[in-house]
């Protein structure tokens, strides 16, 4: 008979560990799984801030993790969207909201109708028909309205790191999880197969299974004799990271703000007591005390106090679940850190381990499945950042000309080409944005459509003018009934949504 | 590049695929601003004998907006639940493919069969198509349409029909003139290229006219007359996974009262149909000519049929595979000329609506861009590898080594994408497909487990559950098909009650 995977031993630190741990707890707990947690210590600094997308708010609820704890804890403020400034030069900034893809089975997506108008003359940009950037302009935080609207937007998070990562911590200690109380000093491997992890006052822990949660780093699976790191530098050129503060702006908005320089670019991302300012960049193109200084010159910010700098090295793993290991977050997948997607690289390896957790011990069927969904994923995810890359037309700038002439990865140049022509997003297996964000992001990217749908035509014409004006009539609407980012945190509960005029 | 729409379409090639696509095209992009013209030839056969489908093709009927009790009565269709599979485990044993779901969404995050193997695993019942409506309604003879629960968009049963596929064609040539297409009778002896581009611009036909086009679709069947005599797309060989090359067919008397479903009967070399219809029955033995000769073929059929058959076997060639590109330029191979695969899982006419649906989505410009192109050629590859896995996964998996066919089927080398199925499968009951699949996990399920690959364990949390919870659970599930199945009518009756064929109506 065969055995069940009884006991995980997952190694890492921050985010990635005490994610995983907790989930893997809440989802496996009671079959008797056994997690044991070896902390490799926190590497985040005061001045670091997590950026997370809608799903965060579905990880949390079903975690049973309460959203004004997570909002007073760590400082949060919630966000709608990214705004994008200088990436093209002489263009307008342009907003990525999070819109909610509409109920399947309606009529054709309302970007074919917006591609035939804007065909014909129309020049009102497609960011105007989303609820996410109304709601963003007017500094708003979208509530859900319901299941079967048509507009509907949701909003992801601006969190204090370190203060997420001790939350989380609390929590597994809180749920039971046994945490290692010695440092790491060893890994035994043989070939693809972990033996057991070694701690410092020599206790040894074997385990049914391996979870690698320890960032870039890849304490266990970069041991393994198969063990592969791609490198995405091609099209990511950012290698270098600098975090830093600036004071709290004094009305909340409910957006990012992403502005681009000669050498990368930096982020502002408010948080209810500071702002946190992020500057990726490559050191081919700025040195680190230059981006100090710019930092706060681009977005207009008194930056305080000491600024953080570290490496980055965007990539996937080949096969980020090998033998008895599976990497989970940046052990298997590093993304740049535009766009915001660090988080939901951990969410989507929660998801898949949870959902293929081996049947048996001592063998893994699932790891093939494993691979092919977190590759997929992690290539449209890289595909989604390196558009911002590859787009952009800030030309005479040696790094940008340099991405700009790089052949794009052939999922991207599909999704660009098939856009241009016809306004499809063909989508892949395992996409973070659908539809609506990948378009929102091309049009921003200055890529217009040459087609449409010829179905839209089956509307009159008058009809699909109306049709359009109705559209961005609602969203104004709509935008207008949601809280202020400033009303929303100051709320002791989820506050309803207000009735329409 | 021209951006404009392409406004004037030429389909060569009447039959299912030619008048699918003319009714398509005629509702979805219209005849006002767009010319549709079918060239198809009285002299030249269509390879129509009974046609079986699957559950998608409420769809394509949903989007021509048909009325489903007259196609049923204009095509002498029967409703369909799934397949039954016998003798092909083993000589003796029989499974049922069933359509819809595997018990209920249990909202626990992990599928019902999980559950269901644990209980099996357990002691339970073996027998999983307890918890299937379709496959116990077809176990009953008794079909009805149900309404669907809200928001899941499928129906209570699912279903799909079995129909006569030279009345289906007839049935769409006169949907599709009513909406203005133009049928032009007659046979295309040359085509005319863009001497810069290769783009076709006309077709000559046998009385000398000749019929211009921004677009053409071709239906011509297996010979491919544009995309492979003039675009030489390639064909890429599926014999040595699938050998089967060719069909004895032969109608039959039809059933006192017709099944609700298709058999598929293994054989010697191959397998049997068997598909009731309102007006007779279809019958074809599928074989590959290296193990049987097509006079033993015919002759094994005809005796299986007794004193039914109502005419003597006609014999169809074929080799299976896949056009390498089913869009080249102006062109689109539809059906035949795109590819062949068996009809084993009757997904024939799915493959013509998927492309069709696809073309839909893609709506090309009078210079179809190259990207539209690639991927659209990348997607149908898909399906049409999709659907060679499941069907190889018929053959691969069995016991049978008691001819020389089924010995090389079970020891044949398979495709990496499948091996790796059969691997999961093995291990815990599923195979994960991708979105884009058209068999799901239940299909998957009744065909891999009725075919004798048992697995091994299941998703630990379907652990969580107790014991006496799982009981119950699933004899709610047991009962609440028993009731569902038990007021339903004879599958006979519900035809004679609202969509029987003059056929039928006099039998």
């Amino acid at each position: 008979m065969s055995r069940r995977v009884t006991s995980v031993a997952v190694v890492g630190r921050d985010v990635s560990l005490w994610l995983t741990v907790v989930a893997l707890q809440s989802a496996l707990g009671r079959t008797g799984l056994r997690i044991h947690a070896v902390d490799l210590g926190s590497r985040l600094s005061r001045a670091d801030v997590y950026v997370a997308l809608p799903t965060l708010a579905s990880l949390h609820r079903l975690l049973g993790v309460d959203e004004r704890l997570v909002l007073d804890a760590c400082r949060g403020v919630p966000m709608v969207g990214q705004r994008f400034s200088n990436w093209a030069k002489g263009a307008p900034p342009f907003m990525l909201a999070y819109d909610d893809e509409p109920p399947p089975g309606g009529r054709l997506p309302f970007l074919q109708y917006w591609a035939k108008a804007a065909l014909e003359g129309l020049r009102v940009g497609l960011e105007e028909f989303s609820l996410g950037s109304g709601c963003a302009r007017l500094n708003a935080v979208p509530l859900p309205v319901d299941e079967n609207a048509v507009l509907s937007a949701s909003y992801g998070y601006q969190l204090e790191a370190q203060a997420y990562a001790e939350l989380l911590k609390q929590l597994a200690l809180r749920r039971g999880i046994e945490i290692a109380a010695s440092p790491l000093c060893g890994v035994g491997i043989t070939g693809d197969t972990i033996e057991g992890v070694e701690l410092a006052d020599g206790t040894r822990i074997e385990a049914d299974l391996y979870v690698d949660a320890s960032g870039r780093e890849a304490r266990l699976i970069g041991g393994l004799a198969s063990a592969h790191f791609e490198s995405w530098s091609e099209w990511l050129p950012c290698d270098r990271l600098l975090a830093a503060s600036a004071p709290r702006m004094p009305s909340l908005p409910a957006f990012s703000q992403v502005s681009a320089f000669h050498g990368g670019w930096v982020g502002l991302f408010p948080l209810q007591d500071r702002t946190a300012v992020v500057a990726a960049y490559s050191s081919t193109a700025a040195k680190d005390s230059e981006v100090a200084d710019l930092a706060g010159v681009i977005t207009r910010v008194r930056i305080s106090g000491d600024a953080v700098v570290s490496d980055l090295g965007p990539g996937a793993r080949q096969s980020p679940w090998l033998g008895n290991c599976v990497a989970i977050g940046e052990a298997a997948i590093a993304p740049d850190p535009i766009d915001g997607v660090e988080m939901q690289v951990t969410q989507a390896g929660i998801s898949h381990l949870v959902s293929l957790f081996p049947a048996t011990a001592g063998k893994s069927p699932e790891a093939s499945a494993y691979n092919a969904a977190i590759r997929s994923f992690g290539s449209n995810l890289r595909d989604f950042q390196a558009a911002h890359y590859l787009f952009n037309r800030r030309y005479d700038e040696a790094m940008w000309d340099r991405v700009r002439d790089a052949a794009p990865p052939p999922g991207l140049a599909r999704k660009a080409g098939m856009f241009r022509a016809r306004a499809i997003i063909p989508m892949a297996d395992e996409e973070t944005f659908q539809e609506q964000g990948w378009a929102a992001l091309l049009t921003g990217c200055g890529i217009v459509p040459q087609g449409y749908d010829p179905r839209v035509d089956v509307l009159p014409a008058e009809a699909h003018v109306e049709m359009v004006q109705q559209r961005l009539r609602a969203v104004a609407e709509l935008a207008r009934r949601m809280p202020a980012v400033d009303q929303f945190i100051a709320a002791e509960q989820q506050m309803p949504l207000q009735a329409g005029a | 590049m021209s951006l404009e729409p392409a406004r004037d379409f030429v389909i060569v090639g009447g039959g299912t695929a030619g008048w699918m696509a003319a009714a398509a095209l005629a509702k979805c992009a219209g005849t006002q601003q767009r010319r549709i013209t079918l060239i198809e030839s009285e002299a030249i056969g269509t390879v129509g004998v009974g046609e079986s489908t699957i559950p998608p093709i409420q769809l394509f009927n949903r989007l021509l907006g048909i009325d489903e009790d007259e196609f049923v009565r204009e095509t002498n269709a029967t409703f369909k639940l799934g397949i039954e599979f016998v003798d092909w485990r083993r000589v003796g044993e029989r499974y049922f493919h069933n359509f819809g779901l595997l018990g209920a969404d249990l909202r626990t995050g992990v599928s019902f069969n999980h559950y269901w193997l644990r209980w099996a695993q357990s002691g339970g019942d073996p027998d999983q198509l307890r918890f299937s409506a379709e496959a116990e309604a077809a176990r009953l003879g008794k079909f009805g349409r149900t309404p669907g629960a809200a928001g899941s968009g499928q129906p209570n049963i699912n279903y799909a029909f079995q129909f006569d596929a030279s009345t289906y064609a007839a049935y769409l040539r006169r949907y599709s003139e009513k909406r203005g297409v133009i049928r032009r009778e007659g046979k295309v002896v040359d085509v005319r290229q863009d001497p810069e581009t290769g783009f076709i611009d006309a077709v000559q036909m046998e009385d000398g006219s000749s019929i211009q086009g921004d677009f053409f679709i071709d239906c011509s069947g297996f010979r491919g007359l544009l995309i492979e005599q003039v675009f030489k797309a390639g064909f890429e060989d599926w014999s040595h996974w699938l050998p089967n090359d060719r069909a004895a067919a032969a109608p039959a008397e039809r059933m006192p009262e017709p099944a609700p479903y298709t058999v598929a009967r293994a054989r010697e070399a191959g397998w049997q149909w068997r598909i009731p219809l309102q007006h007779r029955t279809g019958n074809g033995y599928v074989y590959c000519s290296s193990y049987i000769s097509d006079d033993e073929a015919s002759s094994r059929l005809v005796e299986s049929l007794g004193g039914s058959a109502l005419a003597d076997p006609r014999v169809l060639r074929f080799q299976a595979g896949r056009r390498r590109a089913s869009w080249v330029k102006n062109c689109l191979a539809l059906g035949l000329s795109s590819g062949f695969l068996e009809p084993l899982e009757s997904t024939s006419i799915h493959l013509v609506q998927a492309a069709i649906s696809k073309f839909l989505d893609f709506f090309p410009a009078r210079r179809p861009d190259p990207a539209l192109i690639d991927r659209f050629n990348e997607e149908m590859r898909f399906q049409y590898e999709s659907i060679r896995d499941f069907i190889i996964a018929h053959y691969k998996v069995t016991e049978r080594e008691d001819t020389e066919f089924w010995r090389y089927c079970r020891h044949m080398s398979i495709p990496d994408t499948l091996a790796e199925k059969l691997e999961m499968f093995r291990a815990r009951g599923e195979v994960k497909p991708r979105w884009s699949d058209i068999f799901s996990e239940v299909s998957w399920f009744a065909v891999l487990y009725g075919q004798g690959l048992t697995p091994e364990g299941y998703h630990p949390l379907a652990d969580l559950m107790s014991e006496d919870d799982l009981e119950l659970t699933l004899s709610r599930i047991r009962s609440a098909i028993r009731q569902k199945v038990d007021a339903l009518p004879s599958h006979g009756d519900f035809i004679r009650g609202c969509c029987s064929s003059r056929e039928m109506s006099a039998a």
